[in-house]
């Protein structure tokens, strides 16, 4: 059964004007419940801004984003933020605050069940803090617990990144470039980690990787973007050398 | 490329060396100009120098200032620690009133871009365009004389500056964090606690303490008007003709400022 069902879904910046760019053109496609997908691409084919659609980081100007069976882009802000708690998210650049302790980092998960008050004061339930010391002993943090977030290795970043999705009991995890910043040794073991938290937890997965090895390793689902379209959807097997050629010929030129 | 086309290009080169280079000698043509001017008019035109005197007569002024009335000493400890409360409770009070001003004054936390920030933005120009003194002397007039027309003084003084670094400093954050929190399902305020504050929080705090630094200096004069404090002390030395008093003023005021120096040194190691 589809977890998140995406039809023609269309992105515009700039506005309307002639200065504006299409991103995405019509693009669909769905994951199921135990989908890992991967969505591959040169730079620039929309793939960040396809995930941010989503959870509506980025506004589509057309199309349906249907998320266990309500459409997000039809959503209030309440209900956006309501549902926005359980769509896990993983960055590029770890997206970490780094004046705040590796703690506070990942308890910062649970922002979107917490009452605004108590968020303020930093007050949260002990029953988050235990689950918060669990979920960073599963990831391998549980000695840098206090430490600021800035005070760790990119890896050991991207981990906390993980472990603050995780906190959110996420329905569906969207992850952005998560090995862009990190080295090709550190990558696969994040990769992986990653691939092991979405089994244990049941959460599909929707992943942008510029790196094909890497996608074709881990994910059990190819996206393949091209300038805002998509030109290849199928199982990892599926993907042949050609259709490779194809969706990343724009780079060549 | 042709030896032609090359010595054509090096030619343009100096061509606008030279051009740069004659721009900047009337720039400091006219700088030049100015000052001389300037000092003709203020210096020549409106010192009295019959009433100067000789050399000697103006190093003997200077020389009356050369001492210390140590029977004032006693009567100094209530004005400095009072100088020195004003500033500390002024540059509070302006970090409190600073807020609103700088919700509205930072494009992008502003309610509204088109009233709220030109307000938040004219208000921190406000409060820094008017002189401590002249704010000194309205809230004398409001509150009367003492120590509360001199905290207010102090307040309004310092909004601006605060206001106005710390509103730059949330402008200039990095957004990512704060794409994060709102991926978590943050709302605005929790954006603001999480996003924006601990990024931006060395900043306002290192900037709160070096305006404290600064009002301890501005406290000292406040007296002058009558807003309480060592001003006040130092004004009558001056109108007693009491040269060594005056001198004795001015050194409690050095060492108050000596010590806040060092103390905003260690807050300000402390905080970042």
């Amino acid at each position: 059964m589809a977890i998140l069902d995406v039809t023609d879904l269309s992105v515009r910046f700039g506005g309307t004007g002639a200065n504006g760019r299409e991103v995405l053109r019509g693009v669909s496609f769905s994951v199921d419940a135990e989908d890992f997908c991967a969505i591959i691409g040169p730079s620039g084919a929309g793939k960040s801004t396809l995930i941010r659609c989503v959870n509506r980081l980025v506004e589509p100007r057309a199309g349906r984003i249907v998320l266990h069976g309500e459409d997000v882009t039809a959503m209030s802000t309440r209900r956006l933020r309501q549902t926005r708690r359980h769509i896990g998210m993983i960055f590029q650049e770890f997206n970490l605050v780094n004046r705040m302790s590796v703690m506070d980092n990942v308890l910062s998960g649970r922002l979107g069940y917490v009452g605004t008050l108590r968020s303020v004061f930093k007050l949260f339930p002990s029953a988050d803090i235990a689950r918060a010391l669990e979920v960073l002993d599963r990831v391998g943090l549980s000695d840098h617990v206090d430490k600021r977030a800035d005070q760790l290795s990119g890896g050991q970043r991207q981990r906390v990144g993980i472990a603050r999705a995780l906190m959110q009991d996420p329905k569906l995890l969207l992850v952005d470039e998560p090995t862009s910043s990190l080295d090709p040794k550190i990558s696969r073991e994040v990769m992986g980690l990653i691939r092991e938290i979405a089994r244990e937890f049941d959460v599909p997965v929707l992943c942008n990787i510029h790196d094909v090895q890497l996608a074709t390793e881990f994910a059990t689902k190819i996206i393949g973007l091209q300038d805002g379209l998509k030109i290849f959807d199928g199982p990892v097997a599926a993907l042949d050398r050609k259709t490779l050629d194809e969706i990343y010929s724009m780079e060549v030129l | 490329m042709s030896a032609a086309a090359m010595a054509l290009q090096v030619e343009a080169v100096r061509r606008s060396r030279k051009q740069r280079w004659r721009r900047s000698l009337g720039f400091y043509g006219l700088i030049a100009a100015l000052a001389l001017v300037s000092a003709y008019t203020v210096l020549v035109v409106d010192t009295d120098w019959a009433r100067l005197g000789s050399l000697g007569a103006v190093l003997k002024s200077v020389g009356r200032f050369l001492a210390i009335d140590w029977s004032l000493i006693p009567h100094l400890v209530e004005p400095v620690l009072e100088t020195f409360m004003m500033a500390c409770i002024g540059t509070l009070v302006g970090a409190i009133l600073c807020i609103p001003v700088i919700w509205m004054g930072a494009l992008n936390i502003t309610p509204s871009r088109w009233i709220a920030y030109p307000l938040g933005r004219f208000l921190m120009t406000f409060s820094r365009s008017i002189h401590e003194i002249v704010w000194a002397l309205i809230f004398v007039s409001a509150v009367g004389l003492g120590s509360l027309a001199g905290i207010l003084a102090l307040a309004m003084r310092s909004i601006g500056f605060i206001a106005k670094i710390t509103a730059e400093a949330i402008e200039n954050v990095d957004p990512k964090p704060i794409e994060a929190i709102r991926a978590v399902g943050g709302n605005g305020l929790q954006v603001l606690r999480y996003g924006i504050m601990p990024q931006v929080l060395p900043v306002v705090l290192g900037t709160i303490i070096f305006e404290w630094d600064i009002n301890i200096r501005r406290s000292a004069i406040m007296g002058l008007v009558g807003a309480g404090g060592l001003g006040l002390t130092f004004h009558r030395q001056m109108v007693m003709f009491n040269y060594p008093g005056v001198t004795t003023v001015i050194l409690s005021i050095l060492l108050l400022i000596v010590v806040g120096e060092v103390a905003s040194h260690y807050v300000r190691k402390a905080v970042t």
